[in-house]
């Protein structure tokens, strides 16, 4: 399937295809614009590359992707393969290649030692270095449990979240800490994602919400929900929406976090809440959240992929496929009016999205059926004007 | 009141796990008890109604253990237990002649002091619980808060064989019976009328006393000319004591005076210091029983007493400091108790300097054992690493002499420059650091903090980076040269040891001594691991296939390969396979730039090339040379051949055939070359006139014409010439003359002393009966008895006969021999430890992991059996009780499932574990094999628990 692109679509068509799409396509003419189109649209990206089994990923359950310069490491449910962008080839490491437990299920590479440091599901944790699988599991190493949902390194430190709690390990000094609820802040110990930027790691605790860790002085600070376990906001933006937790994301001072009920923002003092019904989310299940800057993240959630394109305006792109007929569309939306309906050919491999990573201009998505690469060529951050004869048109 | 007929005494002994364990009892109730020291204990525990008890204690050998320390005997223990420190700052010495050495600050009172050696609470545990009168009158609440009565097989952790302390002392063996009986301290059953307080006539000063410790804060130590051990293990600190002596009784009786001696005023005034002066005269640090103390010659303290006025004579003087005379000494001993006494004599014996000659001890002679090389970047001058001389000796190669030495860290092991030849680097194995020397002056500018034992070092060819091989943490720290702080640290393979950067500079290959951890009984894997030097990152990890000790490299000029040294154990096959001439072969590998690797053996079949440690290549790139450690030869190989012959065999001869052939390297073998005493590293100069090998075991340099393809001289490098004993056994323990075809040598399967990671078939069965992971011999000499089925009662039973039997199969050492190789093994330093120096604060984790080690209840609070307690297997100092156990880990291939009980020191780095080897961590030692508990209680642990159980035996 590689090489399969949705569209034949180069960047410099992609502007009036957009136009086509929003005004002159499948969008009524005669509708007057209001007066938010006027901050302009996102980016869209309509070019994409799909990935299975026949391009040579030894499973299309794509679990963990992670973009390191030239390759992109891809952990599934049935090995671990590395796609050259240089080759446009897979390499695939099976257990019976030394990869020490089939479900690679989080990656994250040392930028330091280029070591690139897997989680394991059921399996605990591996390096693998220049060819070589050192694994790190509960019987022979400090590792708190052998279900690792996410990686992430700090510095010289490798964070792994578990079913029964965090691990830290110091690479340098050979040293394990486990962190549970006898040391940190943790009601529950089902850690499922964790991330680290700029000071400060974060996990993302499945009943317990998000702790972060201060790597200067050695604190936690805790985030639940205000409205306890509740699945509705009974107060909305006070808090995270909710404490079972399955991403989290810390980019320009901005923690992204993903749960089953929601989604929402923290720029250290005011929270932001994102529902289904109230935005591009695709579905309030979700599975992932990847931010890009302050104002833009993916999430990937059961029923597609929600791109907030720009905090600001409130701006998503909303990717969802059908893949069955390997089509899609893009659905540009403010808060809950959809701008723009975009045609853009075959998109995501699968609505069900688990993971994303980003490459440049380009994203690489995992999904429940294979791996797919979003192609976006001089994108803009945020929203801009793209078309002149903007009266012209009115979204749906 | 105490109970009388109780014994209540101090049992003193040696048990440091009775004091473990009463710490362990309280911290279970959640007490934390600290350690209040003797005096405390004194408060009570003296005078004739308590039997004297403190002073038969200050006359006891275990107050003086600690001062005992400073003798030339106890740095002669130290050397042939591995202690590379001052036994007064060793943990191990310590251990034992001292009280809660081990302990953090916070666990000890104020009013401790490490000096009085081993105190009361070395054997009732720490007194803060239960040093009461109140919690002391009731034996059950006392025992309750802490209070431990040790039984006599206490002592025997202190007091067991070891090997050190025979070979120094000389004495008789322990007799426990004897020892017991002169360290009991009975409470008297009548309580003895109290003798009315001595009188005198107050005598006024100027000053006040300030006590003994005052003045030990800076006469102690070697800076101190030991001068504070040397006044506590003399008569002079016991004078108080023995007036609680019968004997004192009896000489007060004789000159009428009635009672107490250490009531009598005339008694005391020769046996105390000061007295007679007010109470206002004495500071709160005074006491008075500490007997004759520095101020009864020297005058009261508290005027002189500060190092800024001692600097300066005259405020000295006028603080009241006394230069004592022989007069000041008749004072009182003129005519004392009718006994003769010879002034000058005893002046003599006060005033001799502390030396090793006079003790009676040998001087060990401080030998050079240069281990590495490297010529400056014009090729002026050699630089060699001598490894026993913490040196670095600089040889003018033309002249062959010895230019200079400059002192660097401890163990340097290899030397670089950078691409200007303006700085050189050392690694100092013993002190894990860099030493940064610059090049013109032949100082050391700079000191690095590296990881733990720095092998090899090397720049690149922009001069961006140092990389440094840490040895034993499997590590390759990168450091940036201009600021010399690391950016980081790559992950090597086991042991890295030698690295070489290729012709064109961007690559660097880096030998790995140790095989990859493999499974139970499946070969060697040993790693070369290739680091990018533009990225500074691992690249590539080529294999060699059933190898191991990968030790020196170097590449070819062409770039298409490179050359390292290397062994093939056999050490799945017996032992006994040796007389077939087989078991552990020596060579070459070829490590292609692409990763391929050929292996060829150097060994002939009837002579050997045992232990290859390092190669270069000479400039035109026609031969390779390799020193053979083992047998002082040089191979020089013939790199055009030996190519020829590979690029024209099958895949097939290359990958089965030729590695294991030993009649091929007739084919590509040049010649021979005989050098020094066990020669190391191998370099040769830039023109490629001449090559040089260090000779590590005579202190020489073998120089070698590459024109002529002969030896051609030595460089002297200044050494001792004469052959301690000690330096006999490390001859003897580097050579494979003793070996069957001169095979291997003890330093083989020992690299450094230490371990090479395989588990070998040594058993006469020839069947693969009880295969047994290889042990450290660091700081082995006092862990008998030895092998893992403790059937070995001395170092010299393991050595002598059974090594001739089951390893080398020729004629056994001689008496002289195996004592010289005993000595020399016992001699092996033990590097520091690495995760905690001594009286280092615990972190939390270790903190924890040390509850969990001495613990005596479960999670659940189940007692735990004392035979299940860590402790009791594994007590301190060395943490082996030397017997054997059935830790429910005898394996099908086991004849006997009781194993000698390993010591734990620096346990860390001698991985894999159990007797088997079967353990590649620690963890696993109970996580999956002590399924049953019987390895110690452990499967109630929670994971943290165990994770800080192992943090706290990293710091054994």
């Amino acid at each position: 399937m590689r090489g399969r692109y949705s569209k034949p679509f180069g960047q410099a068509a992609l502007a009036a295809a957009l136009a086509a799409a929003v005004w002159g396509g499948e969008a009524p003419a005669s509708r007057p614009a209001r007066a938010k189109e006027a901050l302009g649209l996102p980016y869209v990206y309509t070019k994409w590359e799909h990935f299975t089994k026949k391009d040579g990923l030894p499973n299309e359950h794509i679990f963990a992707v992670k973009v390191d310069g030239p390759r992109v490491w891809v952990g599934t449910e049935d090995g671990l393969a590395c796609y050259d962008k240089r080759t446009g080839k897979f390499r695939v490491w099976k257990e019976k290649d030394g990869l020490p437990w089939r479900v690679v299920s989080a990656i994250d590479v040392d930028p330091k030692t280029g070591d690139v440091w897997l989680g394991m599901f059921g399996g605990g944790l591996a390096r693998f270095s220049a060819g070589r699988f050192d694994h790190y599991h509960q019987l022979n190493s400090g590792l708190v449990n052998d279900v690792v949902y996410g990686v992430a390194v700090e510095h010289d430190n490798v964070w792994a979240a578990t079913t029964a709690g965090a691990s830290r390990y110091d690479t340098v000094r050979d040293k394990w800490t486990i962190f549970t609820e006898k040391n940190a802040p943790m009601e529950e110990i089902w850690n499922y994602g964790v991330c680290y930027n700029d000071g400060l790691v974060y996990l993302g605790i499945w009943g317990s919400g998000v702790l972060e860790y201060n790597v200067a002085t050695g604190r936690w600070k805790d985030y639940v929900d205000p409205d306890g376990e509740m699945e509705i906001d009974l107060y909305r933006d006070d808090g995270i929406v909710h404490v079972i937790t399955t991403g989290v994301s810390y980019v320009d001072k901005i923690l992204w976090v993903t749960t089953y009920f929601g989604a929402c923002r923290y720029d250290g003092r005011h929270w932001r809440g994102y529902y289904q019904h109230e935005c591009g989310l695709p579905s309030d299940f979700n599975n992932f959240v990847k931010g890009r800057s302050a104002n833009e993240a993916w999430f990937c959630t059961d029923k597609g992929l929600g791109v907030l394109a720009d905090f600001p305006t409130d701006t998503w792109v909303k990717y969802v496929t059908d893949g069955d007929r390997h089509d899609g569309y893009a659905f540009v939306q403010r808060g809950t009016n959809v701008v723009a309906k975009v045609h853009t050919g075959f998109n995501l491999s699968h609505n069900y999205v688990l993971c994303v990573d980003f490459d440049g201009d380009d994203a690489w998505i995992g999904t429940s059926e294979g791996l797919c690469r979003a192609i976006g060529e001089g994108i803009t951050p945020g929203c801009v004007r793209r078309v002149k004869k903007r009266t012209q048109a009115a979204p749906e | 009141m105490l109970q009388r007929g109780i014994a209540w005494g101090l049992a003193a002994a040696g048990a440091l796990a009775a004091g473990t364990a009463a710490r362990a009892a309280m911290t279970a109730s959640g007490k934390e008890p600290i350690y209040l020291g003797v005096r405390a204990c004194a408060a009570c525990h003296r005078g004739p109604e308590m039997g004297h008890q403190f002073s038969l204690w200050r006359l006891s050998a275990h107050a003086r253990a600690y001062a005992a320390l400073a003798k030339p005997e106890a740095k002669r223990i130290a050397l042939l237990s591995g202690v590379p420190e001052e036994p007064q700052k060793s943990r191990l010495c310590l251990g034992c002649h001292a009280t809660a050495a081990d302990t953090e600050e916070w666990e000890r009172d104020d009013g401790f002091r490490i000096q009085d050696g081993l105190q009361c609470e070395a054997c009732h545990g720490p007194g803060s619980e239960y040093a009461t009168a109140k919690v002391m009158r009731d034996p059950k609440l006392a025992m309750a808060n802490g209070l431990r009565m040790p039984e006599k097989d206490d002592c025997m952790m202190c007091h067991r064989t070891k090997g050190s302390h025979e070979a120094t002392l000389k004495k008789k063996p322990f007799d426990l019976e004897k020892a017991w009986r002169m360290i009991a301290h009975p409470i008297p059953r009548k309580k003895k009328p109290g003798s009315e307080k001595a009188k005198s006539e107050p005598k006024s000063a100027k000053f006040q006393f300030v006590g003994v410790m005052a003045c030990a804060k800076c006469h102690q130590g070697p800076m101190g000319k030991y001068c504070f051990s040397r006044w506590r293990a003399g008569p002079h600190a016991q004078a108080y004591a023995v007036l609680a002596a019968p004997k004192a009784r009896e000489i007060a009786a004789q000159q009428g005076l009635a009672g107490d001696p250490q009531r009598i005023g005339k008694c005391l005034e020769c046996h105390t210091t000061g007295y007679g002066y007010p109470e206002s005269a004495f500071k709160k640090s005074f006491d008075r029983r500490e007997g004759v103390q520095c101020e009864a010659c020297h005058g009261p303290g508290s005027g002189y007493a500060y190092k800024a006025v001692m600097e300066d004579p005259l405020a000295a003087k006028e603080g009241g400091l006394r230069k004592p005379t022989e007069q000041t000494c008749l004072r009182c001993h003129e005519g004392a108790h009718g006994m003769a006494f010879d002034v000058k004599e005893a002046w003599r014996k006060l005033t001799a300097p502390l030396d090793a000659a006079s003790a009676g001890v040998e001087p060990e002679p401080k030998y050079k054992t240069p281990l590495n090389m490297c010529f400056t970047p014009d090729g002026r001058e050699l630089w060699v690493a001598c490894e026993a001389s913490r040196s670095v000796v600089i040889v003018d190669p033309r002249a062959r002499r010895k230019l200079a030495e400059i002192e660097v860290g401890g163990q340097p092991t290899d030397v670089c420059f950078d691409p200007a030849g303006k700085r050189a680097f050392v690694s100092n194995r013993l002190d894990d650091t860099v030493s940064v020397v610059d090049v013109a002056s032949r100082k050391v500018v700079a000191t690095i903090q590296v990881g733990d034992e720095p092998h090899g070092v090397l720049v690149d060819r922009q001069g961006k980076y140092l990389y440094v091989l840490d040895t034993s943490i499997d590590r390759i720290s990168v450091f940036d040269l201009k600021t010399l702080k690391e950016v980081k640290r790559l992950a090597a393979s086991r042991n890295p040891w030698s690295l070489a950067i290729s012709p064109d500079g961007k690559r660097i290959f880096v030998s790995n001594a140790l095989s990859r951890f493999v499974k139970f009984r499946t070969p060697a894997m040993s790693e070369i691991t290739v680091v990018d030097t533009e990225r500074a990152v691992v690249t590539d990890r080529f294999v060699a296939p059933a190898a191991n000790l990968l030790q020196g490299i170097a590449w070819h000029p062409s770039g298409r390969y490179a050359v390292f040294t290397l062994n093939r154990t056999k050490n799945l096959v017996p032992m006994t396979r040796l007389l077939q001439g087989w078991t552990i072969t020596n060579g070459i590998g070829i490590v292609w730039a692409d990763g391929r690797i050929d292996q060829v053996l150097l060994d002939w079949p009837n002579i050997c090339f045992p232990d290859p440690a390092d190669v270069t290549i000479t400039p035109d790139g026609k031969y390779a040379l390799v020193t053979s450690s083992g047998s002082d030869r040089v191979a020089v190989v013939d790199l055009n051949k030996l190519i020829e012959m590979l690029e024209k065999a099958t895949p097939y001869e290359r990958e089965r055939v030729f590695p294991n052939h030993l009649g091929l390297p007739t084919e590509f073998v040049k010649t021979f070359l005989p050098t020094g005493k066990s020669p190391q590293g191998i370099a040769c100069d830039p023109q490629g006139n001449f090559a040089f090998t260090a000779n590590s075991r005579d202190d020489t340099l073998t120089v070698i014409d590459l024109r002529k393809m002969k030896s051609a001289g030595t460089v002297d490098l200044g050494g001792p010439k004469e052959i301690s004993r000690i330096r006999y056994g490390e001859q003897l323990f580097h050579s494979a003359e003793i070996t069957f075809h001169r095979e291997f040598s003890c330093h083989t399967c020992h690299p450094d002393g230490h371990i090479d990671g395989m588990t070998y078939d040594i058993e006469p069965d020839g069947i693969g009966m009880s295969p047994v992971d290889n042990r450290t011999l660091r700081g082995i000499y006092d862990t008998a008895p030895f092998k893992w089925e403790g059937t070995n009662p001395t170092l010299s039973r393991q050595c002598g006969p059974r090594l001739a039997v089951f390893f080398t199969r020729i004629q056994p050492f001689t008496p002289t021999e195996l004592s010289a190789l005993d000595y020399y093994i016992a001699a092996i330093p033990r590097p520091p430890n690495r995760y905690r120096k001594l009286g280092a604060p615990l972190t939390p984790a270790q903190r924890r992991g040390k509850a969990m080690f001495e613990r005596i209840y479960t999670n659940d609070g189940r007692l735990i059996p004392k035979e299940k307690r860590c402790t009791t297997c594994h007590p301190p100092p060395l943490y082996t009780d030397g017997r054997r156990h059935d830790v429910g880990t005898k394996g099908r291939l086991d004849r006997e499932g009781r194993f000698d009980a390993p010591h734990l020191n620096n346990i860390y780095d001698s991985a894999p574990y159990l007797h088997d080897g079967r353990a590649p961590t620690l963890e696993e030692i109970w996580t999956i094999y002590n399924p049953y508990d019987q390895h110690g209680i452990t499967n109630d642990m929670t994971k943290d628990q165990l994770n800080d159980l192992i943090e706290y035996l990293k710091t054994l």
